[in-house]
């Protein structure tokens, strides 16, 4: 082109200097063409970059979205207020209660009306009357376990009527339509009124209880009489007719004189437990109840003068609420001493009322309760997690009658004005307090405080054990355990290829134990849980000899080889290949240790290794520390080795000469000079094996046994964050409290290792500042 | 000095040759520090160093010099057995060091190096503090003393002409100096240890011209303690600071003598080609 543009003369000049790059227009596409690809480059990687960030940043924003409902404040709110359905005037209610969906609501009278409503609108739908006797008052009034839908109603003739009300569910034109029922389970003879006193003498005090093993009556009577009635169903196995028999027992009166204010009898029929004037509870222990007696009593107010006024059982009747008349509230439950009887222990307080405590309303389901006082302040709490979660303003008088909806979503309320508060209850996650997670929580049925991850069980009654401690404690455990195996294997590992091994041989060794890596976890943790753990349980002795052999004999080994060997033979091997000879050592070691378990069980351990442990008192199970960590620890070498190798590979050859050439040994020159160069790409070796310990699921999941457990014993198994969530994911409810708690397991999970990362990160960044080798 | 002109369009200005000395030095009159008998090396079957045979004298500064894989560096290592490292590496022959022979198998290198000092081309202090470095030929060979060792210490940045410049920092990391003072600091690291031959191995080349002047004056001092011998691709320098040269070509040692006669008359043609710069 040029060559058209100048005269022929210098054309012929610039053809001989013609320069090879491109001219022109050319240049000018390729450099914007070569532009074009920078900044599509710049930007692509940008965009990519900051994705990533981004994406890591909706992993935390879900896994909190998720966690936050947990920690949302319950609130009670007012639903309806309306004057309690049916007739008011001189009638007083004795107990409300309503359906699961809270659409029919029922209302029992001292007259002996069973109100059914609408709780929406008060509207009476439904009315039965109670068989009560005319010219007869109420003078008691019982209730057994929310759930059980039974009452008593003790009258001053000394007879108890025993109803349980119903709510009956049918599906008619695809609407659901509930209708209320009453039914007497017990009657003598189709009456359903039991004579308890016998002789016509007021009922004052009634207990009632409606157990697996039947229903149960306790009767304090005005002339101070403790009557125990029981009716116990049998089933004749030849006609299948079923008998209630009734046994009728009278028992002592409690110690203290003071007048009984509240009596409760427990599920399983083997207790009762009788609430007094000066502040007391007795525990009777009415397992054989011909001669049931006091077991204990106990003062279970502060204040000298306060009387217990209300008491009530939460869910599974273990847990025992007492409110007093100084408006405290607390938690007891029998605990077994050393000789093996029941004592009534404080185990918590709630959060005080101002006034008497009058009214207090078991959930059905969970073990949380409402408490109101004689002003109609109504408090929330919850058992577990030792909160008092919400407090409502009032219904402005003292309550005659306080239940929950079946789903704890709505709280019935009748006051001495007779109206009906229906109160709308927001508690998702009661269950949740920092103590409920990290501190020690005395748990229903236990003899003290623990640290227990128990999130579900065959019974309804099950109180759920939400401790994150066991779970980090097992997740430390596991890694501890896999990086005390791990770290000194693969560092040596890693000095010795890295230095001393000639590079053929490094060449296979190192590729080899990288590809370890790519090995499936989940095949480490079955080979783990199914093969190796029975091997270690079976051969405990070759296990112990391996670990105190393997290094001593390859030790000698050494010594024998550069002591004793001529120099002729030693010259046959290599330099750098000397690690090669010490195979069949480590073959004849192990195959050594394994064919002489057996003998050594029989002279050393009484031949039986692990049985000789239990006796020495360690737990042993086959499923333990020491399998997860040789399992979990084979898992994280290959990181481990891979990323120091390169550290100490890389370390400047120009340092290690300087030092060899200042009459250093090569050992020297490497505890001196390599390692500490080294050291910052050997910390993030470990901590990032570290990492991968903490996280590790699969091994942990299928060779620790999954038992969350709090001790750090090499011979007991361990649960951790990780498996637990693996777990129990597929069968937690979505959006309920311990799917929830599941994720904050999650979130500790990451926060723990975000922790440590960042501190693995300062640490390494220090190393590098002071030992960075230009 | 002789003022003999030469005949040859000299690569090195004759003044710069050591002017100082009182009398000509005759390499057959000096002490050996050093004898290379029959030696050839080879880096698996490349014959690096054939059939070397010379003496280096005891307290003075022999330089190499010679075209780049000419083996001079090789040879240098082979006083202190750096070349050991290299894995093909293996070499014939006897170099003996106050009479023994460093190539027997009965020679324990870590002291045979003790003895035989090193510093590279490029200054390669450990990631420790000033101080450390100095101490750690000392510290290798057991010695706990604090007291002792600060003396040497002292002494040794002193006669690397490095003390006034670190005395208040010598607890900081060494890698804070600058190449010339580091390059400096290995010397003095390397003499703490009391080596009686010490091997530079173009000890200056990283340096700049400031840096190298020091170096230099630094060798000229030294040679006074240890016998010297230096790798230099610089003419100039072999010139200004050794009392000998030695000029090596494809692994074979073509000329030695003093520095004088080899820049200025040299016996052989190579020699002149070479330091005239024809070829190199």
């Amino acid at each position: 082109m040029n060559d058209l543009a100048n005269p022929a003369g210098v054309a012929g000049k610039l053809r001989k200097e013609r320069s090879l790059l491109p001219t022109g227009e050319r240049l000018a596409r390729l450099r914007r063409w070569r532009n074009i690809k920078d900044q599509l480059a710049r930007y692509g990687i940008g965009i990519f970059g900051l994705g990533v960030i981004f994406c890591l940043g909706l992993i935390f924003v879900y896994l909190f979205s998720e966690v936050v409902p947990l920690f949302r404040s319950a609130a009670v709110t007012q639903g309806a207020v309306y004057a309690a359905p049916g007739p008011i005037d001189g009638v007083r209610t004795a107990q409300v209660a309503s359906d699961r969906h809270n659409s029919l609501g029922v209302r029992l009278t001292d007259a002996g009306h069973a109100l059914f409503f609408s709780p929406e609108t008060g509207e009476v739908l439904e009315q039965k009357i109670l068989p009560l006797p005319a010219d007869v008052a109420v003078t008691a009034r019982a209730r057994a376990e929310a759930r059980s839908r039974t009452v008593a109603i003790g009258l001053d003739n000394g007879h108890v009527l025993i109803a349980a009300y119903g709510f009956d569910e049918v599906f008619r034109g695809g609407a659901r339509q509930v209708s209320g029922s009453l039914e007497y389970p017990v009657a003598v003879d189709g009456d359903p009124l039991l004579d308890v006193a016998g002789d016509g003498t007021a009922v004052r005090n009634l207990a009632v209880q409606r157990g697996a093993r039947g229903i149960a009556l306790a009767a304090e009577l005005a002339d101070g009489r403790l009557v125990l009635v029981r009716f116990e169903e049998t089933r004749s196995f030849l006609t299948g007719e079923t008998t209630v028999e009734r046994k009728q027992y009278e028992l002592e009166r409690p110690p203290s004189n003071a007048a009984i204010t509240r009596m409760l009898l427990d599920g399983t029929n083997r207790s009762l437990l009788v609430g007094d004037a000066d502040g007391q509870v007795h525990y009777y222990d009415i397992a054989r109840p011909a001669d049931g007696q006091v077991r204990d009593s106990r003062r279970v107010m502060q204040d000298p003068n306060a009387a217990v006024t209300s008491m009530e059982y939460l869910l599974g009747s273990v847990s025992l609420i007492v409110g007093g008349s100084d408006g405290s509230v607390s938690q007891w439950f029998l605990v077994r001493d050393a000789d093996n009887i029941g004592r009534l222990t404080h185990i918590r307080d709630f959060e005080s009322h101002a006034a008497p405590v009058r009214a207090i309303a078991p959930e059905y389901a969970r073990k949380g309760f409402a408490t109101a006082d004689a002003d109609g302040t109504i408090k929330l709490h919850y058992a577990t997690s030792e909160r008092t979660l919400a407090t409502y303003g009032g219904i402005g008088t003292a309550p005659r009658a306080l239940s929950f909806g079946p789903r704890a979503n709505a709280l019935y309320a009748v006051g001495e004005d007779e109206r009906l508060h229906r109160l709308i209850v927001r508690n998702p996650h009661p269950e949740v307090s920092f103590s409920a997670f990290w501190q020690k929580v005395w748990y229903e049925g236990r003899s003290e405080p623990d640290y227990v991850w128990q999130s579900s069980s065959a019974t309804d009654e099950f109180e759920p054990k939400f401790s994150l401690v066991p779970l980090t404690v097992g997740t430390i455990k596991a890694a501890f355990y896999a990086m005390l195996f791990a770290v000194p294997l693969a560092i040596m590992a890693a000095i010795y290829s890295a230095y001393f091994m000639s590079a053929r041989l490094r060449g296979y060794v190192k590729p080899t134990i990288e590809i370890m890596e790519a090995l499936p976890t989940v095949i480490l943790g079955f080979l783990a849980g199914l093969w190796l753990a029975p091997f270690i349980e079976n051969n405990l002795p070759a296990v112990a000899s391996i670990l105190l052999l393997m290094p001593l004999l390859m030790v000698a080994f050494g010594f024998i080889w550069t002591r004793l060997v001529s120099a002729e033979w030693r010259a046959r091997i290599p330099v750098g290949w000397e690690a090669a000879l010490l195979i069949p050592v480590v073959i004849l070691v192990g195959w050594l240790s394994v064919s002489l378990s057996p003998l050594l069980e029989v002279a050393l351990f009484g031949g039986d290794a692990r049985q000789w442990l239990t006796d020495v008192g360690i737990t042993y199970d086959q499923r333990n520390a020491l399998v997860v960590g040789i399992a979990m620890g084979f898992a994280v070498i290959p990181t481990i080795y891979s990323i120091s190798e390169d550290a100490i590979f890389n370390v400047p050859k120009h340092l290690t000469q300087g030092s060899l050439a200042l009459g250093a040994t090569p050992w020297q020159t490497m505890t001196r000079v390599v390692l500490l160069t080294a050291s910052p790409g050997i910390f993030s070796a470990v901590m990032i094996g570290m990492g991968r310990a903490v996280g590790e699921t699969m091994i942990v999941l299928m060779a620790t046994g999954n038992s969350p457990i709090v001790n750090f014993n090499i011979f007991e198994g361990m649960r951790t964050l990780s498996a637990n969530i693996a777990v129990e994911m597929p069968e937690a409810a979505v959006g309920g409290t311990h799917f929830r708690i599941l994720f904050l397991a999650a979130l500790v999970l990451f926060v723990i290792t975000f922790v440590m990362n960042t501190v693995a990160e300062i640490v390494r960044q220090r190393l590098r500042q002071k030992y960075s080798a230009l | 000095m002789t003022e003999t002109k030469s005949p040859l369009t000299h690569a090195v200005d004759p003044s710069l040759l050591s002017s100082s000395r009182a009398e000509k030095l005759r390499l057959e009159q000096e002490a050996a520090a050093l004898e290379v008998k029959n030696l050839n090396a080879y880096y698996g079957k490349d014959h690096a160093l054939k059939n070397i045979n010379m003496m280096i004298p005891a307290k003075r500064v022999t330089a190499f010099i010679g075209p780049s894989g000419c083996g001079k560096s090789t040879l240098l290592r082979c006083f202190n057995r750096m070349n050991d490292l290299i894995d093909a590496f293996h070499a014939e022959g006897e170099i003996t060091l106050d009479g023994k022979n460093i190539y027997d198998k009965r020679v324990d290198v870590a002291e045979l190096r003790r003895q035989v000092g090193m510093v590279f081309q490029k200054p390669n202090p450990f990631p420790k503090s000033i101080y450390e470095n100095v101490a750690y030929g000392l510290r290798l060979q057991g010695v706990r003393n604090r007291r002792y060792l600060d003396e040497v210490v002292e002494k040794s940045l002193r006669r690397a002409a490095l003390w006034d410049e670190v005395k208040d920092r010598l607890h900081e990391n060494a890698h804070g100096l600058s190449g010339g003072q580091q390059q400096r600091l290995v010397i003095a690291r390397a003499v703490a240890i009391e080596p009686e031959v010490l091997l530079l191995d173009e000890p200056a080349s990283a340096l700049d011209p400031l840096a190298t002047l020091k170096i230099e004056e630094l060798i000229f001092e030294l040679k006074e303690h240890y016998t010297i011998v230096i790798v230099t691709h610089n003419m100039q320098q072999a010139a200004r600071v050794s009392d000998y040269t030695a000029l090596m070509y494809m692994g074979e040692l073509v000329e030695y003598s003093d520095t004088d006669t080899l820049f200025t008359t040299p016996a052989k043609k190579q020699t002149e080609d070479y330091i005239t710069g024809r070829y190199g």
